[in-house]
């Protein structure tokens, strides 16, 4: 035990060393902090956050889902929130806001082979699109509703741009909402365009350099982070595949010679947990390959297929993360 | 029973943006990545309050949730970074100072970077964030056990890492104990800057 405990002071005393030097890696300062809550952006994004619904005040034998907050689910931020937060890192990051009843949309001016382009309402790309073409600015704005994008590739991006080439985004001098940004076309190289998408109302943009020819927009729905798979459903519930079976808290060991006798195939779906284990998981990975045997089964479910996906962790925790508790009291 | 809820929210979020966005800003290669995972982390905090712990343990609590966005954020994203990445990179001198851009600091980035993502994870919990073990665990969900050996584990790695690169000022041989254990985690190249 002594040489244990030796060992381990020595340990410290290497770590410090190695410990400190990562500290200068550190963007933001060790311990610093990235902005203040109280500054602009802090309580714009907090407005914007707590202006949602909120959440909801259920006790949880009442909540509509059997499975308590069933998955981490991320969904994008709402209206402004990115730029929001943006700012506090000293970036617009370019929000489109909708100005209801704004006389005009946007306005574009060019200035010695600079085009001022000050938007307030996206609605009207085309009309955009036009007025950059009187003024001989090689540009395709395209506007397509929130979650979608332009099917890429639409043509060959340019690799080199030029310094210069358009200005970040940024505010229209006294107004709360719109913005405005310039782009130097004297820096175009021939056959190049400025190729521009805005999603949504709230959405963002995205600007690409191409050259040579630009196909049109096909709208496609931007694709989902790997979040969730409805397909699978629990198993073991009444009516499907694995009826009357308990899996839940028993271990791979026990749980897979039953599935393989009656010929299933089984895939296994490592799961994670918030911190406490509050109840609700993410499914970490999914994997054809046996996990090991002592890895724990919290539920079985089933896709169309037959196959069946087992959630497992690989400690035992305290409680059933797929029912925030015993999977009998979620269905009595 | 609202305005409970707000005020918890409201506090967790005044005491704790500074620290979440500090966490975003070094993990993150661009601002608007970074903005992403402050805006989202606090959406899920709100939408969560009913779990959010009170006073002090909510920091390493929305440390979790940060750690879990940003990793979805980076799985579930590549396209549309890919996308962003002119835009992306005129922005990175707003962003800010670099410093494993110089010179004298690359060899201990890159041998940061030559660890696994949790290892790095770990270790910059400490050395960025200055988490005691406790606050480690409750941010990574693990038991205050786990993130005792997976530290002393991840710091050896450091420390051999850091002597390979010839960073470390006294660099002592005796981390064969930990070999096996270096043996199943796989050189993680970085996706993105620190």
């Amino acid at each position: 035990m002594n040489n244990r405990d030796t060992m381990h002071n020595t340990d410290d005393t290497d770590d410090t060393d190695a410990i400190a030097a990562i500290r200068a890696l550190a963007r933001v300062e060790p311990g610093g902090r990235g902005g203040e809550a109280a500054g602009a952006a802090g309580q714009a994004l907090l407005a914007a956050i707590t202006s949602q619904e909120p959440p909801q005040d259920l006790p949880a034998a009442a909540r509509p889902e059997i499975r308590p907050a069933r998955r981490w689910l991320l969904r994008r931020p709402v209206l402004g929130l990115a730029a929001a937060v943006a700012l506090a890192t000293g970036v617009v990051a370019a929000p489109i806001v909708l100005r209801d009843g704004a006389p005009s949309s946007y306005a574009v001016t060019l200035d010695d082979g600079t085009a001022t382009i000050e938007i307030r309402d996206f609605e009207d790309a085309a009309g955009l699109e036009r007025r950059l073409k009187e003024l001989k600015v090689p540009a395709l704005v395209d506007h397509v509703p929130e979650g979608m994008m332009c099917r890429e590739p639409r043509g060959k991006h340019v690799e080199n741009i030029p310094r210069g080439l358009y200005s970040l985004p940024e505010n229209i001098p006294g107004e709360s909402e719109g913005w405005r940004m310039r782009i130097n076309t004297r820096l175009f190289g021939p056959g190049q365009t400025f190729v521009w998408t805005i999603s949504g109302k709230g959405g963002m943009t995205s600007t690409y350099l191409m050259e040579g020819p630009v196909a049109a927009c096909e709208p496609v729905a931007v694709p989902t982070p790997p979040v969730e798979e409805p397909e699978f459903r629990t198993a073991t519930v009444k009516g499907r595949s694995l009826q009357g079976l308990r899996v839940d808290e028993k271990t791979v060991g026990e749980v897979l010679p039953e599935l393989r006798r009656r010929g299933k195939k089984v895939v296994f779906a490592i799961i994670s947990v918030p911190p406490g284990n509050p109840g609700g998981f993410g499914i970490e990975r999914t994997q054809k390959e046996p996990v090991g045997d002592g890895f724990v089964v919290w539920e079985a479910e089933e896709n169309a297929e037959g196959v069946i996906r087992l959630l497992v962790t690989e400690q035992r925790l305290d409680r059933n993360p797929v029912y925030g508790g015993p999977r009998d009291a979620a269905f009595d | 029973m609202d305005d409970e809820r707000r005020a918890r929210f409201e506090a967790a979020y005044n005491r704790d943006y500074g620290l979440i966005t500090a966490y975003a800003a070094r993990r993150c290669d661009s601002p608007q990545d970074a903005a992403d995972v402050v805006a989202e982390t606090f959406t899920i905090a709100w939408r969560r309050v009913e779990e959010l712990p009170e006073g002090a343990e909510a920091t390493p609590w929305l440390y979790g949730v940060a750690r879990k966005v940003l990793a979805n954020h980076f799985r579930g994203d590549n396209r549309r970074r890919a996308r962003t990445a002119e835009l992306d990179a005129e922005m990175a001198d707003l962003y800010g100072h670099s410093p494993d851009t110089e010179v004298e600091l690359d060899a201990i980035g890159r041998a940061f970077r030559s660890l696994s993502e949790e290892d790095r994870e770990l270790l910059s919990l400490v050395a960025w964030e200055g988490l005691e073990r406790e606050e480690i665990a409750t941010a990574l969900g693990l038991s205050r056990n786990a993130v005792r050996i997976r530290l002393h584990r991840a710091r050896k790695r450091l420390a051999r890492a850091l002597a390979r690169a010839g960073e470390q000022p006294d660099a002592r041989p005796g981390g064969q104990a930990e070999e096996q254990a270096g043996a199943g985690n796989p050189l993680v190249p970085s996706e993105r800057s620190l």
